[in-house]
């Protein structure tokens, strides 16, 4: 009796989890069925449920037509420009946060943890007039400030964890020895947290590619769209075929995915434990 | 570890010039990030405050008058505002719940190694790296009402069509499914990291107690899990209050304001309505909510983690 309980509990557990891998795969095979339907089938004969492979060789042409390499390009600046000042800046907050008592060190990690309840909606009016007198609207450096605001601070959060793991007693001697604070903290403490700076890295690259809601009120000139305003904007405009739109969504989110993959692991102990701390 | 470093701090040489040196250092480190913040963040939100005490509107945005309180007197008093409140606190509590509890049950499941299971994860782990835009993109589309394969489907099981964005009985519902789809794989990862820390013999000592499957989660996993499933808690609860475009793209507020969240509103005030001081009174009011549950949560978390440790 125990053992037939014990056998529908395992396979009630694994229907559970097939279930969950279908959901999480589904409407990424959507996304790629999509793009390879005709516009027929998609509004009339129905979509059919297996893709039809033998227009992959359509694909590059659909895209070219949408500009999505331009599209992509832009996000790439900002994803870029987002990850290189959070890091500086991040390495450095994360360095004084781990290794110093001053005063003001709660305040400081505060006010960067109060950067995640900021909603962006209230700060794009105050931002946007702030641009507007510098010349930063309608301009991918304005939105890769206006994004490193936000990304930067969960930098902090991995780095410092990973910082406060390695012994002391490394710098301690380094120290001794004459090395400068900067110097330990590059030549020393930056080489024993690579992996994690990896991934506070390409937090910061996806929070840059998915940059959205600047770019939708403070870009005017198409040709600086970055590639989520750039689909967003075909998806209302009927001009665009469907497929089109799914193939170009596809090619936008598969490098976050594969890079994702990369780098879970520390991005998830970096995160937790960042956020315990505060 | 700890104690080691303290001893090598204490080590350290004290004359008066290195001494004021030190304590300046910190500062040079962490000053360049506070700076960022403050002209980033901290001087806009104070020009937003500012803002939500005037009438400014959108066509000349530096005339707007002082009104003192009336934006505020205004939105508590306004159906629409208590409305998006309401829609804010529905929608974050479905996806703090959902997410919590469908993380969770997904962490336990891949816990155990089974053939298959790296791909599994990475399976799993696929909505959470999806782009936001693109999210909306294949949900907008699976949602569809003549085409979309949702109502095909129930089609095919001789069931009519459901309006999934377009009907007000629906639409709160669909946002927060298309949600649950990206969010909930976050949780996934984080529970799956603290379970990996449960001690083999905890396990151990339950299996020879002889407890089940269900009782060794309540009794022993579960407690172990609750510090990081309250920081999870905490962090879905403040990037649900202000997450705009899956909702912006999928319904854009509607229908009828079934789906017009706080930040969706304050869009619409501020870029539709074109009433800044408006919008940015309801941003002050959303992140006052914000505020409240980050402090409850500190609170709630102190006496918790106290209880536990006694």
């Amino acid at each position: 009796m125990k053992k037939i309980r014990k056998v529908v509990a395992i396979l009630a557990s694994r229907l559970v989890l097939v279930g969950f891998l279908l959901v999480s795969a589904f409407p990424i095979y959507w996304m790629f069925n999509t793009s390879l339907a005709s516009d027929a089938e998609l509004f009339g004969t129905g979509q059919d449920f297996a893709p039809h492979l033998e227009r992959v060789g359509e694909v590059p042409q659909k895209l070219e037509d949408v500009g999505i390499l331009g599209l992509l390009a832009n996000s790439a600046f900002i994803a870029t420009g987002v990850t290189v000042l959070s890091f500086l800046l991040a390495v450095m907050a994360a360095y004084a946060l781990s290794r110093f008592k001053f005063h003001g060190k709660g305040l400081s990690g505060f006010v960067l943890f109060s950067t995640q309840m900021m909603p962006e909606a209230l700060l794009v009016v105050p931002l946007f007039a702030l641009f507007a007198t510098f010349g930063l609207l309608n301009s991918l450096t304005g939105l890769v400030l206006a994004n490193t605001a936000f990304s930067m601070p969960v930098a902090v959060f991995i780095i410092k964890t990973a910082i406060d793991k390695i012994p002391y007693e490394i710098e301690e001697s380094a120290r001794v020895d004459g090395c400068s604070p900067a110097g330990q903290l590059g030549m020393i403490v930056v080489p024993l947290v690579l992996p994690s700076l990896a991934a506070a890295a390409v937090i910061n690259f996806f929070d840059g590619w998915n940059e959205f809601l600047f770019a939708n009120t403070f870009i005017r000139q198409q040709e600086l769209w970055p590639a989520s305003v750039g689909l967003a904007q075909f998806m209302g405009q009927y001009s665009t075929p469907l497929s089109t739109v799914m193939a170009a969504a596809l090619l936008f989110t598969l490098p976050a995915i594969v890079f994702f993959l990369l780098v879970q692991r520390q991005i998830v102990s970096g995160l937790t434990a960042g956020a315990v701390k505060g | 570890m700890t104690v080691v470093t303290e001893e090598a701090k204490a080590k350290r040489p004290r004359n008066s010039s290195s001494r004021s040196w030190t304590r300046l250092l910190p500062y040079l480190f962490i000053g360049p990030a506070m700076l960022y913040i403050a002209v980033f963040v901290m001087i806009p939100l104070g020009r937003g405050v500012q803002l939500s005490f005037t009438d400014t509107k959108l066509i000349n945005p530096q005339g707007g008058e002082l009104v003192g309180v009336e934006n505020y007197a205004e939105l508590l008093t306004s159906e629409r505002f208590w409305n998006s409140f309401v829609v804010t606190v529905s929608y974050t509590a479905a996806i703090v719940i959902f997410s919590l509890i469908l993380g969770t049950l997904s962490a336990v499941l891949i816990n155990r190694s089974f053939r298959g299971r790296a791909l599994a994860r990475a399976l799993l782990t696929f909505p959470y790296a999806t782009p936001n835009v693109a999210v909306a993109l294949i949900f907008l589309w699976m949602y569809n009402q003549s085409s979309g394969i949702f109502n095909e489907s129930l089609a095919v099981l001789g069931i009519g069509e459901v309006g999934w964005l377009g009907d007000p009985d629906y639409g709160l519902f669909s946002v927060v499914l298309a949600t649950l789809w990206k969010v909930t794989p976050f949780v996934m990862l984080v529970v799956l990291a603290a379970l990996q820390s449960v001690p083999d013999e905890l396990y151990e000592a339950s299996r020879v107690d002889g407890a089940d499957v269900l009782s060794t989660f309540r009794a022993i996993v579960l407690p172990h899990l609750m510090p990081t499933i309250r920081v999870v808690a905490l962090l879905m609860t403040i990037w649900s209050i202000r997450r705009f475009e899956i909702i912006y793209l999928l319904t854009g507020g509607g229908p009828v304001e079934t789906t017009n969240v706080l930040v969706i509103n304050i869009y619409q005030q501020a870029f539709q309505s074109q009433k800044l001081g408006m919008a940015a009174a309801i941003g002050v009011l959303g992140l006052l909510l914000s505020l409240i549950v980050t402090v409850v949560f500190f609170i709630v978390d102190r006496r918790a983690s106290l209880a536990e440790s006694q």
